[in-house]
């Protein structure tokens, strides 16, 4: 007993009291909280372990993009044109790269339909079945079908290549004669300002020519003292002076509106250029388009070797059914590939828009960066997050709240849990 | 002993204090929320989403060919118009009476279990009532979905409409300052970036931007948001609203408090 009334002893008694008060939590079900929480998840995302992970890949993101309004110096034509070939060489590739990879998954769907179909029609023990399944995997017909299909995609491709050569040609072209025109219009502009300046020149000479030569005549006269000479001297040098400076400013002034004209010229070009390139893609499209119709209708008649016509219903329903199951995953795959190419499309597409002075943010090397950069950004935001949604659960739950936000905008009640999860979430990595 | 007993006497005052009777109140159990992301993935929804998408394809490329013919700013402006409003009307079109169907079932759900708001899983961490399972059964059922026939009670939840009090005068005037600066200071910082010859130099060159945007943000919009917030939490005690939420995040019921939240700010 003695042990216990010591001062220490006290102390260490008040201690382990407020130590379970303190474990007791907050009075989670007092008329202000009502069983109600709330966390500033972005307060605690600041204090997790991978939070510097973060905000580098957002300074990554940040800084391509930032990098990417960078106005963009004007090209000459022959650059346009090297970027446009090399452009519509990548555009090439891509096209080419998507039907190889559409038409050999189509032989692949055939290919397993036709088995397919060959073992419904054996097991429903359709006669000629065996011959049905011989002529659909060998058939001349299916072959013929299957070239076809492949030389009209390859005439299609053809085609579109050669329409988006002639009219990157012609954009080319167009883009050089802007060009030599805005060249044309500087260099006048420059002739004209420097014809100003040698006008001044002559002009400043001419008055002051009088009070010149009248100095000049009375330093001539041998007699004259060094003190009046000196001055004389001076009155000359400041003529000299009032004439040169003059000059100066004009040729200031002079440069300036030929840098300003070099911008306006270059922001009409490239405005220009713009409105005629658009033109051309659209009608390029067009055309393309126009092509693409007519080789769909062609391949819309090309369709396999008929089936034997003396099949029951019950076979006819199984057949289609099958015919069917694998048009459907063969759409499903395929459209895979084009949304793939037609992600590559669009970059490159901004790429040409990009090369004709619009401002249309990262492409290329940069815009796959930022793409891969923001995905692992969304990755690592959502680990972080549900860490902290998984450790707010579990105090939550041992405190005994009926509910707990995130994302509140403000609180006239309920309990900010944010610093006991900041607490937690740190202490998982201590 | 007589310490043992203090301590435990003291103790007991300071807990009985601590959970004192009058504080004691019930706990919010009339909180529900739905899976929005889980409704989305329904098939009417997902067969729906497909033809806009289908739509916005096409339409698109005829927007693509109306802009080009566009000569002014005004023009350009005038175009995008059109056919944001064409595209949401095929939107209202399509999607719309699944939204109105989907709405009246969460009302029905929301009206059985005595619920007084339901809002969006995402904000929800812990706790509350998942309706999200009973409002795709009704949903997906095939007959009529009456509207609840009351509304629901007064909710301790509150929200805001964001998108109202960002219009306020002196709210936007901040909003469109800092973004011109934001947009002068990139047109400062951006060529600085790109001729950079360094990593180290390209670092500094961010963040130097970064500074910028931050000190301005600081002095800009720190104190408004500060503002708005005490604002919200007054107007939310005087409607005896314990949480206020973002409107976005309120499917259906809670107690909207904007209005109280503007005059507050406009005072």
């Amino acid at each position: 007993m003695s042990k216990m009334s010591s001062p220490s002893k006290r102390a260490r008694v008040a201690a382990f009291t407020l130590a379970i008060l303190a474990g007791c939590g907050p009075n989670v079900h007092s008329s202000s909280v009502r069983g109600a929480g709330y966390v500033r998840v972005d307060e605690v995302i600041k204090h997790h372990p991978l939070y510097s992970q973060l905000s580098q890949l957002d300074d990554a993101i940040a800084a391509i993009q930032l990098q990417a309004a960078a106005p963009h110096v004007p090209l000459s034509a022959a650059q346009i044109a090297q970027q446009t070939k090399e452009l519509t060489r990548e555009m090439q590739d891509a096209q080419a790269r998507a039907q190889k990879i559409i038409a050999q998954k189509q032989q692949d769907y055939a290919r397993r339909e036709q088995q397919a179909v060959a073992a419904a029609l054996a097991a429903a023990g359709v006669p000629g079945a065996g011959q049905y399944a011989a002529q659909q995997m060998s058939a001349t017909s299916a072959q013929q079908a299957q070239a076809a299909a492949q030389a009209a995609g390859q005439d299609f491709v053809a085609y579109q290549q050669s329409v988006m050569a002639s009219d990157n040609a012609a954009a080319s072209s167009i883009a050089r004669q802007l060009q030599t025109q805005a060249a044309e219009k500087y260099r006048a502009k420059a002739e004209q300002l420097q014809q100003s300046e040698t006008d001044l020149s002559l002009r400043l000479t001419q008055q002051d020519a009088a009070q010149s030569l009248a100095i000049k005549t009375r330093m001539s006269n041998l007699a004259l003292d060094e003190a009046t000479r000196k001055q004389l001297e001076g009155q000359l040098a400041a003529l000299d002076a009032k004439e040169q400076s003059q000059l100066s400013a004009q040729r200031k002034s002079d440069a300036a509106t030929l840098a300003a004209y070099r911008t306006q010229l270059d922001n009409e070009t490239n405005a220009a250029l713009r409105e005629q390139i658009s033109s051309i893609q659209s009608q390029t499209a067009a055309k393309i388009n126009e092509r693409r119709n007519e080789v769909t209708a062609q391949l819309r008649n090309l369709g396999p070797p008929a089936l034997p016509s003396d099949l029951s219903p019950g076979v006819k329903d199984k057949i289609a059914q099958i015919q069917k199951q694998f048009q459907g995953q063969f759409q499903a795959d395929a459209q895979k590939t084009v949304d793939e190419f037609n992600a590559t499309q669009a970059d490159l597409n901004r790429q040409f828009a990009a090369l004709h002075g619009a401002d249309v943010g990262a492409t290329g090397a940069a815009a796959k960066e930022l793409d891969a950069l923001q995905k692992r950004r969304d990755d690592l935001y959502k680990e972080i997050v549900d860490q902290i949604q998984r450790e707010a659960s579990r105090i939550a739950k041992d405190q005994g709240f009926s509910i707990v936000f995130s994302g509140v905008d403000a609180a006239a009640g309920g309990y900010d849990m944010t610093g006991e999860v900041t607490k937690d979430v740190e202490s998982l990595h201590e | 002993m007589n310490i043992r007993l203090a301590t435990f006497f003291v103790s007991a005052i300071l807990l009985a204090a601590f959970v004192a009777p009058s504080a004691i109140a019930a706990d919010l159990s009339d909180v529900g929320f739905v899976d929005q992301a889980e409704l989305a993935n329904l098939p009417p929804f997902v067969a729906a989403n497909r033809q806009l998408a289908a739509y916005k394809q096409a339409l698109d490329q005829q927007f693509n060919s109306a802009i080009k013919g566009a000569s002014t700013d005004a023009d350009k402006q005038r175009v995008s118009m059109q056919f944001q409003q064409q595209y949401s009307d095929k939107q209202r079109e399509i999607v719309g009476p699944l939204f109105q169907r989907a709405n009246v079932a969460i009302g029905q759900v929301m009206a059985t279990r005595n619920l007084s708001v339901v809002v969006d899983k995402r904000i929800v961490i812990f706790g509350g009532q998942d309706i999200t399972k009973d409002v795709e059964t009704l949903f997906m059922s095939n007959q009529a979905i009456q509207p609840p026939t009351a509304t629901p009670g007064p909710s301790e939840i509150g929200y805001v409409d964001q998108t109202v009090l960002d219009g306020l005068p002196k709210v936007k005037a901040a909003n469109d300052q800092m973004q011109q600066f934001a947009s002068t200071e990139r047109a400062l910082y951006a060529p600085k970036l790109a001729a950079a010859k360094s990593d180290a130099e390209r670092k500094q060159i961010y963040q130097d931007f970064n500074k910028a945007l931050a000190d301005k943000q600081e002095q800009l919009l720190n104190p408004l948001v500060e503002q708005t917030k005490n604002a919200t939490a007054a107007a939310a005690q005087k409607r005896n609203v314990l949480l206020v939420v973002d409107r976005a995040d309120v499917i259906y019921g809670g107690t909207d408090i904007t209005a109280d939240v503007q005059n507050e700010l406009t005072k």
